[in-house]
């Protein structure tokens, strides 16, 4: 635990208690990060700076207020705690708002997460703007003559916390992540100028795929978008490619967090124990894979993180509740918030999904778009690939999929075998049988 | 309602119902000249002065470069919110710092600073200098302040609005909801309020100062009738001043979420494909940010980029159709009395009499075109360098009745509220989420709708565009933000009732089956 940032918090909650405060949660971050954009073969933006702050959360009683500062001088923080002290006794009193019974905090698993990069200290500002140019020249040469714009970059940033409160929480955390990749531009019929990308992140730095695979695989995506086309309405199999699946999941999950339970805006509040969802439809929150994007030993509220099964065989097992919703609903919390989300892969690659289907469409992006929490009726714009006798033929734009999530995932008919590396929710393929697509 | 995290553009929740109607081009009756108490404020509490902020330019370009700036911000967020009847909770964040950028061509360094001693600014211009590695570039001798026009008066004194005077607001609404349905289970409120101050200081002796006060009082409401329950989520706010927050304004906020929550229980899903479209007045002019506005951000042009790229002097739509992005407007949300590289607020015409006149520009693209910039040089915060970015996007009316144009599109969608929103900028490809409307039958307005993706295209659109009303409305909302490259700012919409011709609806039903 950095040593500096445990005294200013020690010192900021005492200073809060002090004042009048009855209870105090207090939290310092500090990121150091850089970023480095090519383009025409120079750089185009390089960035660089840390920053750090102090977030308080302060009770009197049931009275509560959260407050962030960057200005860290004792002076200056004094008299700003002080004043979030007298404001916080303007709030109404809820009986609801504590800090968590500290027996929650009980029972951390003490392990190595491999979250943060030893070496990150040492990447020079050469090794960045070679990533940056290499990835550059790659994508230039793949995507070959119809190249309009090639973006390449590198960021990467070391970030730390430590969190104390005044009934014995003590959590800190340190992390590293390396981000390289492109967005490019081609040319296509008429005015139409396709634009993909491909990042691809690791918390440390030689996990990172080679430059060539990145700028490759961006260049390839946006090959990929030529010729796009709406076709007519129908309904078809669809298989969600892996990095975008979070797009149309993300409303699914809406449904399953206290706050919305609580306040009446969840379709799934009554759906615990049931079966909503398809026999493949299984979601799983594993906070402990090494070196993960989502991986952590507490939540927010200071729980230890343990492994759960949200969604089993489609069937709810959990609903995702933290400490303050937990008290509303009369209920054990859980967890207030996601950390490694898994969707257990299937044995198939998505191009052997597509031979297995047929004729349908991959899509690969979405566009615009929203969920319903309260309804679960959702309904947003996609781009993809038709395909035909399992081979993509023909791309596809300016369409469209709705449903409700109640209905939705009950086609979910098979899974990919290639869950998402870059990012914490590692979702596969996935594939819906008889999904009306919009077109024409 | 909650909502997807867009990368283009993303707001919370609005209305077609907005309040100010305006002429073709507004008034100045509002303006006021720059109150000189609003000056020296980073002089007075922090010591920075010309000396200063000629010595960090010096640093910026002392390894060459074109232009430097240094953009120093003091900013206070406020939120209180209410739930299950209580205003329990408020939330606080200063943000305290100084960007420094040095431009070379179309290069950037960018270095900022949470500490203003000499010593880190120092190296946060060292290190925007470390883009390039030639002679020195020359910053101008003396600084000279920028008169601008104010378009958001406001009492300094509120720069900080007292808790106790917000929450009994807060409080009203919640009451209102209750005692206006007996569907409503559920109600929460709000009022949300920053100021920003910032300095701006370029290597070409200009020196700008501004306050941007953004506010706004919301109330979400669920209701259940017949086994239904819906939601829905009102405001009203822009760069306002407190008095602006009345009881008669909570009243008229209680009444249109209410309004909103009761349409929705008689809501059916259109069918889906292509069909006419109909946008009411108001907060559609989201439609003309995703379909136009983004495309024409000149940095998007100047890269090629854009599906725009080469369309400047181009018809692009019928002669009625005129397009503005304007920072002047009384008020509204995306106005800037000077944008964050120091050029004065203004209004640009995107497309004139159908032709498409001017794209949107920053310092780095008006000198790419030739051509002065437009002062849409926006940032989100000191943490970020500025990009051409929107400000209140518009298109001024028309001469048809909206009774009208709804009769001539027959049979289609009419679009009341957007929710959010998204383009492509290279294909011109957009969405947007309608979170209130209805079906047009025969010409006439019928059961509501809600709930659905509307998939165009920018050109196409534009070229679409067959019918404009006399009844432009301005939204006035205080909610509205738009994400790029990672930058959020705050903009606002107009729009007069329009037919698009064909547009793709995303519906759960083929065209001709049940709905």
């Amino acid at each position: 635990m950095n040593q500096q940032m445990y005294d200013l918090c020690k010192w900021a909650k005492d200073t809060a208690l002090n004042n009048g405060a009855t209870d105090c949660r207090a939290r310092m971050t500090r990121r150091r990060f850089v970023e480095i954009r090519y383009r025409d073969h120079k750089p185009e933006v390089v960035k660089e700076a840390t920053t750090r702050g102090l977030n308080l959360n302060i009770y009197i009683g049931g009275k509560f207020s959260s407050q962030n500062t960057p200005d860290l001088r004792k002076d200056a923080l004094e008299s700003f705690i002080k004043k979030a002290v007298e404001n916080t006794g303007f709030i109404e009193d809820d009986p609801y708002r504590s800090l968590p019974d500290p027996k929650y905090y009980e029972g951390r698993t003490e392990m190595d997460l491999q979250l943060s990069d030893p070496e990150h200290g040492n990447i020079t500002a050469e090794q960045r703007h070679k990533v940056a140019k290499t990835i550059e020249q790659v994508s230039l040469d793949k995507a070959g003559d119809k190249v309009i714009s090639v973006e390449a970059g590198m960021n990467d940033s070391e970030w730390e916390e430590v969190i104390l409160t005044s009934n014995g929480f003590k959590g800190a955390m340190q992390t590293t992540d390396h981000w390289a990749g492109a967005s490019v531009t081609i040319a296509d019929e008429g005015d139409r100028k396709p634009n993909g990308y491909f990042w691809a992140g690791a918390r440390s730095f030689e996990d990172m795929p080679s430059v060539k695979t990145i700028g490759e695989e961006a260049a390839a995506r946006t090959l990929d978008l030529l010729g796009a086309k709406k076709i007519k309405t129908e309904s078809l199999p669809v298989i969600i490619e892996n990095r975008v699946a979070g797009n149309v999941l993300w409303g699914f999950l809406s449904g399953l967090y206290g706050n919305n339970i609580q306040q009446k805006r969840s379709f799934l509040a009554d759906k615990k124990g049931k079966v909503v969802a398809g026999k493949l439809f299984t979601i799983k929150d594993d906070p402990f894979i090494k070196k993960g994007f989502g991986s952590r030993l507490y939540d927010g509220d200071g729980f230890p993180a343990r492994k759960r099964t949200i969604v089993s065989e489609g069937r709810i097992e959990e609903f995702l509740i933290d400490w303050y919703y937990s008290r509303k609903l009369e209920c054990e919390p859980t967890t207030g918030g996601m950390s490694n989300l898994i969707i257990p892969p299937g044995d198939k690659s998505p191009e052997a999904l597509m031979k297995d289907l047929g004729r349908g469409i991959h899509i690969t992006g979405f566009i615009g778009g929203n969920s319903n929490s309260a309804t679960g009726d959702f309904s947003i714009g996609i781009i993809g690939k038709l395909f035909e006798n399992g081979v993509p033929v023909q791309s596809v734009a300016e369409m469209n999929i709705a449903d409700n999530h109640l209905n939705f995932w009950n086609k979910l008919s098979a899974i990919g075998n290639d869950p998402w590396k870059y990012g914490s929710w590692l979702t596969p393929s996935l594939v819906f049988d008889d999904v009306l697509v919009a077109g024409m | 309602m909650n909502h997807i995290n867009r990368r283009t553009f993303l707001k919370n929740s609005a209305s077609a119902g907005g309040m100010l109607l305006l002429t073709p081009y507004l008034s100045g009756s509002m303006l006021t000249s720059f109150k000189s108490a609003q000056t020296g404020y980073f002089e007075r509490e922090f010591g920075i002065d010309d000396e200063i902020c000629q010595m960090l330019l010096e640093k910026a370009l002392s390894k060459g470069g074109d232009l430097a700036d240094v953009y120093f911000e003091h900013s206070l967020e406020n939120w209180l919110n209410l739930e299950d009847g209580k205003v329990s909770r408020s939330y606080g964040n200063v943000l305290l710092g100084v960007g420094i950028r040095t431009v070379k061509g179309d290069q950037v360094g960018y270095g900022f600073t949470q500490e203003l001693t000499k010593e880190s600014m120092l190296s946060a211009a060292a290190t925007a200098a470390s883009l390039v590695n030639e002679s020195a570039g020359t910053v101008a001798q003396s600084l000279k302040l920028l008169k601008t026009q104010n378009y958001y008066p406001f009492d300094p004194s509120m720069v900080e609005i007292p808790l106790e005077s917000k929450l009994p607001l807060v409080k009203a609404i919640n009451d209102k909801c209750f005692a206006l349905s007996n569907h409503i289970v559920k109600v929460s409120a709000g009022f949300h309020d920053s100021t920003k101050r910032i300095l701006i200081a370029t290597s070409d002796g200009v020196k700008a100062e501004d306050i941007l006060p953004r506010n706004f009082l919301y109330a979400s409401t669920v209701g259940e009738k017949d086994g239904r329950t819906e939601q829905s989520w009102y405001n009203f706010g822009g760069r306002r001043d407190f008095s602006y927050y009345t009881e008669k304004l909570t009243d008229k906020l209680a009444e249109e979420v209410i309004k909103r929550t009761e349409k929705l229980f008689e809501a059916i899903q259109p069918p889906a494909g292509e069909m006419p479209v109909v946008l009411g007045p108001g907060v559609t002019g989201i439609l003309l940010h995703e379909a136009i506005g983004h495309g024409m951000e000149a940095d998007f042009n100047r890269k090629k980029i854009s599906t725009y790229s080469t369309m400047i002097g181009k018809k692009v739509a019928e002669p009625f159709v005129t397009i503005i992005d304007d920072g002047t407007n009384p008020q509204q949300l995306g106005s800037i009395n000077v944008d964050d590289e120091g050029i004065p607020g203004q209004k640009t015409v995107l497309v004139e009499n159908g032709v498409l006149t001017s794209y949107l520009h920053d310092k780095i693209s008006a000198k790419h075109y030739g051509v002065e910039p437009t002062g849409n040089g926006r940032r989100q915060s000191f943490e970020h360098y500025p990009q051409p970015r929107m400000r209140n996007t518009y298109m001024l009316s028309g001469d048809a009745n909206p009774e009208d144009v709804i009769k001539t599109a027959k049979n289609g969608i009419y679009v009341e509220d957007i929710s959010n929103g998204q383009v492509k900028i290279g294909e011109g490809d957009f969405a947007f989420y309608v979170s209130q409307g209805r079906m047009i039958e025969d010409g006439k307005l019928t059961a509501p709708v809600k709930d659905i993706n509307i998939m165009g295209n920018g050109p196409k659109m534009l070229e679409n565009i067959i019918m404009v009303a006399n009844d432009l409305e301005l939204h006035e909302g205080g909610a509205g933000s738009c994400g790029k490259g990672g930058q959020s700012v705050p903009v606002s919409f107009g729009l007069p009732t329009c037919l698009v011709k064909s547009m793709t609806v995303g519906g759960t039903q083929q065209k001709g089956g049940a709905s």
